[in-house]
């Protein structure tokens, strides 16, 4: 005879018609789950007079979340059952409302975990230079769909194909900035959470977090004549933007997102010369200021600690 | 005795299947086996991974009224309106037509490049463009579109703010992009007839060529076919109606700026190179038959 899984439906061995007791707030009744082998939508399946066969071999590998998400799954054989059953004969096995799980419960928890993120992000919107964006983020899930956190990035910079082609061109020399890192505190939320199926076969749980933070850049002016000092303006950038999350295991999720860095930053003016603001200080004090929109879009990957989580609640 | 043998055979294959079916262990004084027991199979293995899904693509046509906006365009945005037609052979297969009318709107490069330059020629800046001769050159894309295959590989659910419920799925796309470019240069302006080549004159001496490609045709109209690819994702509001956000890139032979690219000192058909024109879209997807069945 099969043992019950341990925690896998809430079944108690043994034969005869020791049903389990009510829960909380049921109204005592039981149902009558007929000749159905199999029914009811947890994992486990009448198989003969009085026993159940939970599956004691297929128990969930730690951190697994499409093993868990199996546990949860019916058979398929979801069956209306009526509250008015004939009442049970002797020898019959019996389950609860409680051994029924009618919604699953989310595979994926977050609260009071910390998430360790490293990411690559490039730029999205600037068509004379490209950041590629390299960092990592730490935040802590306060709730499930609350979080604080605090990132760093560093940044390197290639110049695109307009770059050349104005100055060839137009014979004009586009001023720009490279960045080279930024800091910020954010603040996530995640209202959107789902699943999908991938040619039908794998079940996988994402989630949408929106982002909305404050932080610091370090932009640093590329003289349009190499003869000039470059200078460095450390610039307020607040930032917010929006995640697709997909879960791969218990501890593991990988990223991808839009955020948007808006700052002021400082530009070396136009007209700068041997005569006109050669020197850094100088070119950083008459600056020109321009409202950016730092576009990036970002890949990572997370780490999740502790490694695993536990439920609180009923399934 | 045909009978008879035709039982005892019955019987013999009866018992050797039972024989062979039993386990080994199956007698309490045996040893078990060495090797460790196979899983027990999951009643779920070879199911499907959701039962009773709304099939609302399969065997369904798509209409979707869309608009269109370039990402990142160098010189000019190419925004418009337009309509996707696609057909689901199947939950993930479809085929399909897109069809973009597009006016075009200069990049905030042009704007800052426009105002610098002179508005006629200095013969001390040679190589200088006028505002006309950049601002000509450029070139705009009234009509684009392409014919694909999709695959709609990924399908789902998704919860917003506990409350909204909705069907969504996502699709990857390939096929075959179509472009009409457009440039209007005023002969008065691009007035070299032959660029970067030497020519004679009148008398049959040799004349250089000019080494002055802002007064160069600037090659880049006409029709154009490249590759097309593009990924997006359906969100079903209702069983027949989807939102569409997509990313769709049309990439053909193209030269933006109609200018020298390649440092030659004339505009020729070897400046134009093969360039991705990246779009995102936004339409409202209409599936039809309106009613969507089920799987078992």
């Amino acid at each position: 005879m099969a043992k019950p899984k341990a925690g896998a439906g809430g079944a108690k061995p043994g034969s005869g018609s020791a049903a389990p007791a009510p829960a909380p707030g049921d109204d005592g009744g039981e149902i009558e789950m007929g000749d159905d082998a199999g029914s009811g939508s947890g994992s486990g399946s009448a198989s003969g007079e009085g026993e159940i066969d939970m599956g004691a071999e297929d128990t969930p590998k730690e951190g697994d979340l499409n093993a868990d998400l199996a546990a949860d799954g019916g058979d398929g054989t979801d069956k209306p059952v009526k509250g008015d059953a004939p009442a049970p004969k002797l020898g019959d096995y019996q389950l609860s409302w409680r051994d029924i799980v009618t919604v699953i419960r989310k595979p994926f928890l977050k609260l009071k975990r910390t998430e360790l993120r490293a990411m690559a992000g490039t730029t999205m919107n600037d068509n004379i230079v490209r950041h590629y964006a390299f960092g990592g983020e730490l935040s802590y899930y306060l709730t499930d769909v609350l979080a604080i956190g605090l990132e760093g990035q560093y940044y390197q910079h290639q110049f695109r194909e307009p770059f050349d082609l104005v100055a060839r061109q137009a014979r004009r020399l586009p001023t720009v900035n490279q960045y080279n890192f930024s800091g910020a505190l954010n603040f996530h939320y995640v209202p959107v959470y789902g699943k999908f199926a991938v040619l039908d076969k794998k079940i996988v749980t994402w989630e949408v977090a929106f982002t909305a933070g404050i932080g610091a850049l370090q932009s640093e002016v590329v003289p349009r004549d190499k003869r000039f000092g470059a200078f460095k303006s450390i610039l307020i950038s607040p930032n917010v933007g929006a995640d697709m999350r997909f879960f791969l295991f218990k501890s593991l999720t990988i990223n991808a997102g839009i955020r948007d860095y808006i700052f002021v930053d400082k530009f070396e003016p136009v007209n700068r010369s041997e005569s006109m603001y050669p020197t850094a200080d100088e070119a950083k004090a008459h600056a020109d200021t321009s409202l950016i929109n730092n576009v990036m879009f970002q890949l990572s990957v997370s780490l999740w600690l502790p490694t695993t989580f536990e439920y609180h609640t009923f399934r | 005795m045909n009978k008879h043998l035709i039982t005892t055979l019955s019987v013999g294959l009866a018992l050797q299947f039972a024989v062979s079916a039993t386990p080994a262990f199956a007698d309490d004084n045996a040893e078990p086996p060495a090797a460790a027991p196979a899983r027990k199979p999951n009643k779920l293995d070879g199911q499907p991974a959701v039962r009773n899904r709304l099939l609302l693509v399969k065997g369904r046509a798509e209409l979707t009224p869309l608009f269109e906006s370039t990402i990142n365009a160098d010189f000019r945005h190419i925004v418009g309106g337009g309509a996707k037609l696609e057909y689901h052979f199947s939950d993930m297969f479809s085929v399909g037509v897109v069809g973009v009318f597009s006016t075009s709107i200069d990049t905030g490069l042009v704007k800052k490049i426009v105002p610098t330059l002179p508005m006629d020629h200095d013969p001390t800046k040679p190589r200088e463009p006028t505002r006309t001769e950049f601002t000509q050159h450029l070139n705009s894309m009234p009509i684009h579109g392409a014919a694909y295959v999709s695959l709609t590989p990924w399908y789902g659910k998704l919860a917003a703010f506990s409350k909204a419920f909705v069907n969504f799925d996502f699709y990857f796309q390939a096929g075959v992009s179509f472009a009409q470019l457009k440039s209007s240069c005023d002969a008065s302006i691009c007035s070299d007839q032959h660029p970067g080549e030497t020519t004679t004159n009148a008398a049959g001496d040799p004349v250089p060529p000019d080494d002055n490609p802002n007064n160069d045709a600037p090659l880049n109209n006409g029709a154009r076919v490249g590759l097309y690819l593009a990924g997006g994702i359906h969100v079903f509001l209702k069983d027949f109606i989807a939102l569409d956000l997509g990313v769709r890139d049309y990439a053909f032979s193209d030269n933006p700026s109609g200018a020298d690219f390649n440092a030659d000192l004339a505009v020729k058909k070897e400046d134009s190179r093969f360039l991705s024109h990246l779009f995102v879209g936004f339409g409202v997807s209409i599936m039809l038959p309106a009613k969507a069945k089920r799987t078992r």
